[in-house]
């Protein structure tokens, strides 16, 4: 993915950069907001992650003037500023995704792959398709192999969101997030154990485990 | 003097004192001015209306008895002790005196007996002296063409005059500085007890928050100011060490894990390992950075709570909350070995922040899970009391939390000694706390269990109904 990262704090960005970089992203920088945004709109960038403070121009003008001119990158804030209104503000702007510092280097990841997929199945799909694990989106029935497997309306939701992104790490916070639409840390194993009971449905009777841990930073389903 | 008196005149009561004491002496003069001219006027008033009557008397002794008896009126009142002295003078048709103290009568006296007559008397002092007074008298023409006046000596009322304007001259001055003075000590005490105000607030700058105001107990201004300012003083300190209690507890609470950590990688640098190893180490080291990270989160959410910064308050539908929460927390609640038990009420709505309502509740029942052994179960119960409040209750069969320890696990770090093993940052409770907190709600913690069975926890976040 080609993303831009627009950030003041220069070890923060260069730390951004570095992950995102390590992750196979091609990578671009900028320290000013003014900057940031005659860059996002003059080159193609899957994803723009955009720091809320910055200096000419904040992070939320920015974005909300790229939208206004037609821009359509998705783009992921970055804040110190970690509550609800504030995640709120962001997505009101323009925003896509809303990630609190200090994060995980895997969390970023995570978060920046899942937004430049989400643009690119922007067409209507009503047939999800990981190696064998078929989902049908309109009668909401799921197979492995021709063979029907029975989910809950939660686990359905959940086992949608990770074919979604199949491929890319999902963390427990993007799913609780996304699946539950909660916004806080739960402080035990609440995600672990429903994710455990829905590869007991998909991977229990199969040789081959799709659904995989991904130690320090969250799951991932892969063919 | 320990006020100057610069600082003294620019104060706000000696200016009011000030206008106060001019209020005061123009009020005052103009009551002298009134008390003077009203003497004046009735004294003379009742001088002209007593003369009238001793005029009248006179007539009337004439009439019955002709000059004789007039003469002898003239001559017994003359000499008659006590009430008003009048001065008299009768004389018959040729002039000449008959009786009476004056000795003559005033050359220009109008004797149509109307009007009254101002003109001076030469009186014989007891010492023989003559002094001369002005006295005011009537004059009236008897039938057979004697002359009878009577005059009263109006040199008595003439010194009132002078008398009074004296005093109030006198007077004025007096009240004048008389008012400034009391004005001076008012504003004296004034100021010197907002200078005992200001040398507080002094204090208090300078770092001393034990500092306080003194109060005098007279329940005035200066008193009930002070105790507010008390009351602020004593709220200020009261978060200072709370802040400063919570810094040390930060401290402490990151120190074990940073140093645990530092150690860790430390031995894992002296030894040779195998990749196997320097992964597994690398793991659990990134596990307690990850607990180090979310005390952080919480410290940061708990203090942006307490500062009362939550977000907006929004109508929350507290059913659906509850169910989406029991369906998160039943897997875990299965896996951990543990019977889960849900009643929900249906319609139940608060004002509230989700987010936060969720993660309160989610806090009492990672706790349950976390503290209940096989076996137990757990009952998550929302409902409507009956007062309108709604709860949201979990009820385990733990351990339980000793009475006298309820008050304290609320607060921020307080972890009890038996839970110290598990993992966990102490601040979870007091999170649930002040989320019931900014709700107007609270939390309430009680035995959960029968008698006989362990003691167990029901803990209960009381909100007010939307």
């Amino acid at each position: 993915m080609n993303i831009l990262i627009i950030e003041d704090d220069e070890d923060m960005a260069s730390f951004v950069s570095k992950v995102l970089t390590e992750a196979g992203h091609v990578v671009d920088t900028t320290h000013r907001g003014d900057m940031g945004l005659t860059l996002a709109r003059a080159g193609d960038f899957d994803a723009l992650v955009v720091d809320r403070m910055l200096p000419e121009k904040d992070g939320l003008t920015l974005v909300r003037e790229y939208r206004e001119g037609g821009g359509v990158s998705p783009a992921l804030f970055l804040s110190a500023l970690g509550d609800v209104d504030h995640r709120v503000e962001g997505l009101q702007a323009g925003g896509d995704d809303y990630l609190a510092k200090p994060f995980a280097p895997s969390e970023l990841v995570a978060r920046v792959e899942a937004l430049g997929r989400r643009q690119v199945s922007e067409a209507p799909i009503t047939v999800l398709k990981t190696g064998e694990l078929e989902m049908d989106l309109l009668s909401r029935k799921v197979s492995r192999n021709g063979q029907k497997i029975d989910l809950q309306p939660r686990e359905f939701r959940l086992l949608e969101y990770l074919m979604r992104h199949a491929g890319q790490v999902v963390t427990r916070t993007m799913l609780l997030e996304k699946v539950w639409d909660y916004h806080f840390d739960p402080q035990t194993n609440v995600i672990d154990v429903h994710i455990s009971r829905l590869r007991g449905k998909i991977d229990k009777d199969f040789d081959e485990a799709l659904l995989h841990t991904v130690r320090g930073a969250g799951y991932r389903l892969q063919a | 003097m320990n006020i100057r008196l610069p600082t003294l005149v620019r104060t706000t009561t000696f200016k009011l004192a000030l206008l106060h004491s001019v209020l005061f002496t123009v009020f005052v003069l103009g009551l002298l001015i009134y008390l003077y001219a009203s003497t004046v006027v009735y004294v003379r008033a009742e001088a002209s209306d007593s003369l009238d009557a001793e005029l009248s008397e006179l007539s009337l002794a004439y009439s019955q008895g002709g000059l004789v008896r007039l003469n002898r009126s003239v001559r017994e009142r003359q000499f008659a002790p006590g009430s008003r002295q009048f001065l008299y003078l009768l004389q018959d048709a040729q002039g000449q005196k008959i009786s009476g103290g004056l000795s003559a009568l005033p050359p220009d006296i109008p004797l149509d007996g109307r009007q009254k007559y101002l003109f001076d008397v030469e009186i014989i002092q007891p010492d023989g002296e003559f002094i001369s007074r002005p006295a005011e008298g009537r004059a009236v023409v008897l039938p057979d063409g004697g002359i009878i006046l009577v005059a009263y000596d109006v040199g008595e009322f003439q010194r009132i005059v002078p008398h009074i304007t004296r005093v109030v001259w006198t007077a004025a001055p007096i009240g004048l500085l008389m008012s400034l003075i009391g004005g001076i000590v008012i504003s004296r005490s004034a100021a010197r007890r907002a200078d005992a105000l200001a040398k507080t607030a002094e204090g208090v700058m300078a770092g001393d928050l034990s500092r306080r105001v003194p109060v005098v107990g007279s329940g005035d201004e200066f008193d009930r100011l002070g105790e507010q300012l008390n009351a602020m003083l004593g709220r200020i300190e009261m978060l200072m060490e709370s802040s400063r209690h919570v810094g040390d507890s930060i401290a402490h609470d990151l120190r074990s894990p940073l140093t645990r950590l530092r150690n860790r990688l430390e031995t894992t640098l002296a030894e040779p390992m195998s990749q196997e190893m320097a992964e597994d180490t690398l793991g659990q080291t990134l596990g307690e950075v990850d607990n180090v990270l979310a005390t952080f989160n919480a410290i940061l959410r708990l203090s942006r709570l307490e500062a009362g910064q939550g977000g907006p308050m929004l109508r929350t539908d507290i059913s659906t909350l509850a169910e989406q929460l029991a369906e998160l927390f039943e897997p875990a609640c299965e896996e951990a070995g543990l019977e889960f038990v849900a009643s929900i009420g249906r319609g139940l709505f608060v004002l509230g922040e989700k987010d936060l309502i969720a993660q309160a509740v989610s806090n009492l029942l990672d706790n349950a899970v976390k503290y209940t052994p096989i076996g137990g179960k757990i009952s998550f119960n929302a409902a409507r009391e009956r007062d309108g409040k709604i709860i949201l209750e979990v009820t385990d069969t733990g351990p339980g939390i000793p009475a006298e320890e309820r008050e304290r696990v609320v607060k921020r770090f307080v972890r009890l000694e038996e839970s110290r093993s598990e993992p966990g940052s102490g601040l979870g409770l007091a999170l649930v706390e002040a989320v019931g907190r900014v709700h107007n709600g609270q939390l309430e913690l009680g035995d959960g269990g029968k008698a006989g069975a362990p003691r167990g926890l029901r803990a209960r976040l009381v909100l007010p109904k939307a």
